[in-house]
């Protein structure tokens, strides 16, 4: 029944025996005050003194014992309980046998409390039985009162007893998170180190292929396409989406900058969006990207930007197209480019988003506003 | 200084633990005409070389053997504010990569650069101009979004103007200086000084945090 070695454990039972320290120092100058007030009772009085004097050396004794964990023994405790029962039967002996209240009276919760911080409810039961038995054995006559407070004592002890497990309990297994926190840390730490030397030497392949060119240049190439991947799945990792039926759309974001030429900027942190919302939001930037590759080249430069504010989110996806004038918009109606601007508006729209394409020598720019929260589809 | 005579080279340290790396950038860089004053394979061998090799700008990996790239960053800018930091890193990790330009870098870029990338940010670097990826411009834009949401604790934190957010929000969207020029009706050297002033203000909100992280938690007193 030892109480088992966790450091978190030893600290619990170190700040209950100090406060206990405390709470015998406590009941100590009540049961010596007691004893003042009612030295008119006592029919043998140096017995009664020697009596308080016991009281007075052996919390002492026990406040400088219990401090340290190497000596909370078996005979301590057992000492301990041993002279509050020793002194609560000697009561009749030191009063006479009408006696009311006992010589150490609340005195003896020291010892209880001390079981039960070190055995935990057992302890507290048996202290808190043994105390029970003891007080009531040498009464002459049982008043309501007297059972009242022995009921007390056996069910404090135990529930007191109760209580201090748990909270060792508690304490081992905030230990345990913390180690296996610090476990979780130290692992991506190292991840982290891997994928930086392997993301280095991908670097360096590609770098070195297009010096030497020709084949060298190809396997360049292919180390290139591995580093870039590999970059984005780390940073995919980072943002894991939390489990609540939202994604984190710049993680889902990052995935198109797969598309040859295509650059996505995000804030630093995760912007969690309902699923649905999120979802649409990479549809409409891959439908944008999609007719920026069909109309203005397959590996023609775009770039996606998402900005996140408290009440909404804009998106920007724009393309370089080679200087077009004004014009392009009816040029591109022309061509049959605005039923797909359509379709790209109405998702937006579907979701109480507002959507505004424009064109000008910078190339071509659509910008997004999606309210958060109130989107109308953000019920999935 | 004579009209014929080349300005002096770029002085340039190259700090990184792969030394097949440290040597392809080292023999990029002089064969492109700079001065590669000094090498480092970790942080401490940085920090112990830095103030003897006196270099213009510092070509720095983030994930590099303790204090790692974001320390000696900030080192470096407390020793010598006039050593530009050029952060390279290989997994653009974003947490990192915006630690690193608070912490006081000029420009990042991912390895995967091509030559000419690097040289041209280095030169940007050592002229005392920021190299912005959109990439990092999208950061720097949320990190002040998420700061002006934040209730305000201080009225004196730097918060970024109209129109700085503006030339922000182009450059993340891969506008180039001249196209951003264009487009507002300002000079390149305009465009220029802001980017460089959003920048300026992120790291004085960095260490305007640091501080009253040090007040708050009683490091600015001795005995503490």
């Amino acid at each position: 029944m030892s109480p088992s070695p966790s450091p978190a454990a030893i600290a619990v039972e170190n700040r209950l025996f100090g406060a206990l320290a405390v709470l015998r120092v406590v009941v100590l100058v009540n049961a010596v005050g007691l004893n003042i007030y009612r030295r008119g009772n006592f029919d043998h009085p140096v017995a009664a003194v020697v009596c308080v004097a016991v009281m007075v050396l052996w919390t002492g004794v026990a406040i400088w014992a219990y401090r340290s964990p190497r000596r909370r023994t078996a005979l301590l405790l057992v000492a301990d309980l041993a002279l509050a029962v020793a002194l609560i039967l000697l009561t009749v002996e030191v009063k006479g046998a009408d006696f009311r209240a006992t010589i150490p009276g609340s005195w003896i919760i020291g010892a209880l409390l001390a079981w039960s911080a070190h055995y935990r409810w057992r302890g507290g039961l048996i202290a808190g039985v043994a105390l029970a038995a003891a007080d009531l054995s040498r009464r002459q006559e049982l008043h309501q009162s007297d059972y009242g407070n022995a009921f007390l004592l056996v069910l404090s002890g135990t529930i007191v007893g109760f209580l201090c497990a748990s909270l060792q309990q508690m304490a081992a297994e905030r230990e345990v998170a913390e180690r296996a926190a610090a476990m979780a840390t130290e692992r991506v730490r190292l991840a982290r180190a891997v994928h930086d030397g392997v993301l280095q030497v991908l670097a360096l392949v590609q770098r070195r292929g297009r010096e030497l060119g020709g084949e060298a240049a190809e396997l360049g190439e292919l180390a290139g396409e591995q580093e870039r991947e590999l970059r984005r799945l780390i940073q995919a990792q980072d943002s894991v989406a939390p489990s609540n039926g939202t994604v984190n759309v710049t993680a889902e974001l990052a995935r198109l900058e797969r598309l040859p030429g295509v650059t996505v900027s995000t804030p630093g942190f995760p912007v969690d969006l309902p699923a649905l919302t999120a979802r649409e939001l990479v549809a409409t930037a891959r439908a944008c990207l999609d007719n920026v590759k069909r109309h203005v080249g397959a590996d023609a430069p775009a770039w996606v930007l998402l900005q996140a504010y408290p009440d909404r989110v804009e998106l920007s996806v724009r393309d370089e197209g080679p200087g077009v004038p004004a014009g392009r918009l009816e040029a591109a109606a022309a061509e049959g480019r605005l039923g797909v601007s359509e379709s790209i508006r109405s998702r937006i729209t579907d979701l109480g988003g507002t959507a505004e394409l424009s064109t000008g020598s910078f190339g071509t720019e659509w910008e997004f506003v999606v309210p958060r929260e109130r989107g109308l589809g953000s019920s999935a | 200084m004579s009209e014929t005579e080349a300005p002096a080279p770029i002085r340039v340290m190259v700090v990184d633990d792969h030394p097949l790396w440290r040597d392809a950038v080292e023999r990029d860089l002089i064969q492109a005409g700079l001065d590669v004053v000094g090498v480092a394979a970790n942080g401490r061998e940085a920090l112990a070389r830095f103030p003897a090799a006196r270099p213009d700008v510092i070509v720095l990996d983030l994930q590099i053997p303790a204090p790692d790239g974001i320390e000696v960053t900030a080192e470096v800018g407390r020793q010598n504010p006039d050593v530009r930091v050029l952060i390279l890193s290989a997994s653009g990790e974003q947490a990192d990569v915006l630690a690193a330009v608070k912490a006081g870098a000029t420009g990042y870029l991912v390895k995967s650069a091509s030559r000419e990338e690097l040289l041209a940010a280095i030169r940007t670097v050592a002229a005392g101009d920021p190299v912005f990826t959109p990439g990092l411009a999208g950061m720097v834009l949320g990190e002040f979004q998420r700061l002006s949401d934040a209730p305000a604790v201080d009225p004196s934190e730097p918060r970024l103007t109209e129109r700085e957010t503006e030339v922000l929000k182009m450059v993340a969207k891969g506008l180039s200086y001249r196209q951003i020029a264009e487009r507002l009706v300002l000079s390149h050297r305009t465009v220029q000084n802001h980017v460089q002033s959003t920048l300026r203000k992120l790291q004085m909100h960095n260490r305007v945090e640091l501080t009253r992280y040090a007040i708050e938690h009683g490091l600015d007193t001795e005995d503490s």
